[in-house]
Parts: structure tokens; sequence; C-alpha cells
């Protein structure tokens, strides 16, 4: 009987670096988190490595910036579940309906009730709802939020962002000068070292991803 | 001379800095020297961020701490809010050695690292204890005859636990009456002023919070508000313009307690620029002036 340690260890051989985590939290249970662009390179792997392998479902969970993605396998009386994280705003989940055909209904399901596109799905139809049900009312979709209520929201995207909860305006900044104080305090983002050490622990903590802090467009990716 | 690491705070220098000006000119005459602390981010603020993720909570104001470390100072800090912060996480890294190591961790690489030797103190308590109401007073050369009411901030109730929660709350009250003011209790300075729960409802902070605390101040005859929090003081301020979509009408003028410090050292409104408040200050410190 395969080992769990030797499944992690399989998988990890397999995925290098798009295998973020693994770990068996009791006995006969394994749990990979990879990255989202190695979903089907790891269903390939666990297929070509396992005869018995036993596709059992497909589970998602909104939650509210992010879908995750979980995928559970059968491995020799142990149960895997690889498991990945892609942002809303992509809404689009890649079919392995053409490595397991048994994948075809749940993964309508998942495109029906949570409104995500199905790439390379080979019928993808609706099998529970009307053909009329509308587009943005999905059953199992929540709203683009994250753990903020909305009046936070601006103190939040203010801190991450500049590293001050009260951004400095040109107009004050004018104020300041006439007043005979500097333009600005010495705050953080009137210096680039200091601004790349306050960024990079808001990087290296949770707040930001927390916050649905978008580090390209440098605000909150919901209002 | 009496030598700290100042910490602005996010509010003071952007929304009302004329609490900064009357700060300086305060510390020049005291003799108290407040040396700017360059490059520092917010305290961070000590309600969104420590809910969302303590550990970045508590890792950027380790980095603020580590600034003030660098300068082989203590802190001092102007704003209740970021005395909040910065003292609770403080207390957390020098008495939790796991969560000073794991912090540090994560400033490591950006060179910097808190070895937990800084005190942080509020500047209220600075001035009462370093510098001493006696000395204080000898500067008021332009004592003030008008009726004020406090309100300290809960903030500045905070103490370590088993400490004296009116401490710093007293000291506020004997430094505003060196100025020479009459002081009006109202009953309710310990009543939050609503500026948290904006965040959550408005009308809720306005009426059952703010406006509470208004009407027992206006019946107690205070000509003023007297306040050290930069926060506590833009909901005085903006909160009785908002007042006025709920038919409330109420124009107290809401001044620091620097700000009233320096007009009682003979620092000329027009050299505060009062004009920053939202509330008729600038208008209370000429009636000031010409009395």
């Amino acid at each position: 009987m395969v080992s769990e340690n030797e499944i992690i260890a399989y998988l990890k051989q397999q995925l290098g670096e798009d295998l973020i985590e693994a770990s068996k939290p009791r006995e006969r249970r394994v749990f990979a988190r990879i990255k989202p662009t190695a979903l089907r390179k790891a269903v390939n792997a666990m297929k070509r490595q396992y005869q018995t392998l036993r596709f059992m479902t497909i589970s998602v969970v909104d939650h509210g910036l992010d879908f995750e993605f979980l995928y559970h396998f059968h491995v020799d009386g142990a149960v895997v579940t690889v498991r990945s994280e892609k942002r809303k705003e992509d809404n689009t989940l890649e079919s392995i309906v053409d490595i397991i055909p048994a994948a075809n209904f749940i993964e309508r399901e998942i495109g029906e009730l949570f409104g995500i596109k199905l790439v390379n799905h080979p019928n993808p139809q609706y099998l529970i709802l009307t053909k009329d049900w509308p587009d943005d009312k999905r059953p199992l979709r929540r709203p683009l939020e994250g753990e903020l209520p909305k009046q936070a929201r601006p103190v939040a995207e203010a801190l991450i962002s500049t590293s001050c909860v009260a951004p400095i305006s040109a107009f004050m900044q004018k104020k300041r000068e006439e007043a005979g104080l500097p333009k600005t305090p010495p705050f953080a983002f009137t210096d680039e070292k200091a601004m790349q050490e306050f960024h990079g622990i808001m990087k290296d903590t949770s707040l930001a991803k927390k916050a649905g802090f978008d580090w390209k467009k440098k605000r909150l990716r919901h209002k | 001379m009496v030598k700290y690491a100042s910490f602005l705070g996010c509010q003071i220098p952007m929304r009302i800095p004329s609490i900064e000006i009357a700060s300086r000119k305060v510390f020049e005459k005291i003799g108290l020297e407040a040396v700017d602390l360059l490059g520092y981010s917010c305290c961070p603020e000590p309600v969104i961020s420590r809910l969302l993720d303590k550990t970045a909570w508590l890792a950027v104001s380790a980095r603020n701490l580590a600034l003030a470390e660098e300068l082989g100072l203590d802190l001092m800090t102007l704003c209740n809010g970021c005395y909040e912060t910065l003292v609770e996480t403080n207390e957390v890294l020098k008495q939790e050695p796991e969560e000073l190591h794991k912090i540090n961790e994560i400033l490591k690489p950006y060179g910097k690292e808190y070895a937990g030797k800084v005190k942080v103190k509020h500047a209220v308590e600075v001035l009462y204890e370093e510098i001493g109401v006696d000395k204080i007073k000898q500067h008021v050369v332009n004592p003030q005859r008008i009726r004020v009411a406090l309100h300290y901030g809960c903030h500045m109730y905070r103490e370590p636990e088993g400490g004296d929660i009116n401490r710093k709350p007293n000291m506020m009250k004997e430094l505003t009456r060196v100025t020479g003011v009459e002081i009006v209790d109202y009953g309710i300075e310990r009543l939050c002023c609503g500026y948290p729960s904006m965040q959550a409802d408005e009308e809720f902070s306005l009426k059952q919070r703010l406006l509470l605390k208004l009407k027992r101040i206006k019946e107690a005859g205070a000509d003023a508000v007297v306040l050290s929090c930069p926060a506590c003081t833009i909901q005085f301020e903006i909160g009785q313009i908002m007042l006025k979509q709920y038919g409330v009408q109420y124009r107290i003028p809401c001044i620091n307690l620097m700000e009233l410090m320096a007009i009682s050292f003979g620092v000329p409104s027009k050299d505060l620029h009062l004009e920053f408040h939202k509330s008729p200050v600038l208008q209370l410190a000429q009636k000031m002036e010409a009395t």
C-alpha cells in the first residue's frame, strides 16, 4: 500500500516549485496546495503514477475575492486533495475531462452554479439550471468582497499603498509650505528605501492579501 | 534637555498641521527636543490593521519602534491612536520573546531589528512628568479666561493592567489648567466621541455618541472643547457639520491642548494656522487674543 509520505514525495518530485505545500493531517489523508497553472500537470501526474486512482469529486469554495478549487482523489485507501486558488476576476476553470472523463458533470455544475467559464470542456451546457437563468445571479456565487467592511476599505487601501491612512493632497502640501512646515512630514512614502521596507512587510504578512490589495494597480480589488 | 523621537502619526501632519506647528513651538519654548522620525509609517492604525492581521500590525509598529531605537531615543507621540498601537505592540514585543523573534525575522531582510529598548510615551506624559507643570507655567504670558470642557479620548485611559486609568487624563487636566482656563465638568468625559463607530454606523456614531457629548458640553457652558487626539478632533469637527443633516446645529470650537498652550505662551494665532480646523478655533483664538 502506497504511504502518505510516498504520495507527497512523488508530488514534490513531479511538480517541483509548482507544489506550494503538502501535508498529511491524519492517517490516509493528504493535502497538496499547488499553483493554479499546474492543475492539469498534477492531475496527469497522479493518473500516470497510480493505476488504482479514482476521481471522487471537485469542491469549490467562494472565499469572496478568490475561488478555491479542491480536487479529491482516492489512491490506494488514501484520500488525496489537490487544492489551488484563483482570483475571481480570472473566472475560468480549465477542464480536466480529457484526462478524467468522470469530471464532466461536476465541472458543468461548477460552471453554472458559480458562474465560472469552463475552458476546453467538451460540453459546457447547463446541467441543473434552466437555459434562461440570468448570468448575474448564480446560486453559489458570492459578491466580489473580502473581509473588510465597505467603510474600512479606503483606510486599508491608503495604508497599504502609501504607508499612511491619511494621504496628503497637493493642496495640503501647499498649505503646509505656506505655514512654514516641510511640504510633507518625513513619512516612509517620501523615501524610496523606507517605502520598500514597508511594502516588503506588507507582502511578507497577510494584511494586503486579506484586504484584497492589487499590487499592480496599487489599489484594492474591490471598492 | 529632554530629548525624544517624535512620532507625528498620519492625522496631525496631513489633516490638522496646526497641531504640529503648535507642538513644535511649545516644545521649543519649554526645552523639549523632538527629533523627527525619518521614514516612519502609520503606527499602524489600531482598529482595521490589528483585526485584519495582528502579525502585520506588530511588524509595522516594530519597524517604527526600531527607527527610534536606531536614534537611541525613546518615542513620544501626540496622537492617542498612535499611542495605543505603539504602547501595546511594545508591550507584546517586550513580554513575548517568541513574538519578538517572529517579528524580527520579518524585519531582518530589510536590515531592521527591534531589541525592545524603547519606551513609548504620550506627549502629555512627557510634558507633565519630565518638564513639569511649574516650569510650563513660567511660559504662560497670556492666560486664557475661557471655560473649556475636556475630551481626553478613549486611548488616553490605556494603562498596564492594574494601573490607574485616570493617570494621563489627570495630567492632561493639570496641563490644561496651566493655561489659565476654567475647566467645566459635563459628566460624560469618558464616553467615546464615536470616531471608530463611524466606519460601521454613521448615524449611531453621530447621534448616540457625539451628539450626547455636544449637548452636555453646551449645557455645562463651555466655550470650547480641548482635545489631545486628532481622530477625536476630526470626529468632533466633521461630526458637527454632519449633524446638520439631522437638524442639529452646533459650532463648538475644538482646540488641541498644544494649540491652547501655544496661545497661552503668547504665540500669535496667525502663526499657528488654525484655519486648518473645521470648527471655529481661529475665531476663538482671535477672541482670546482680543481680551
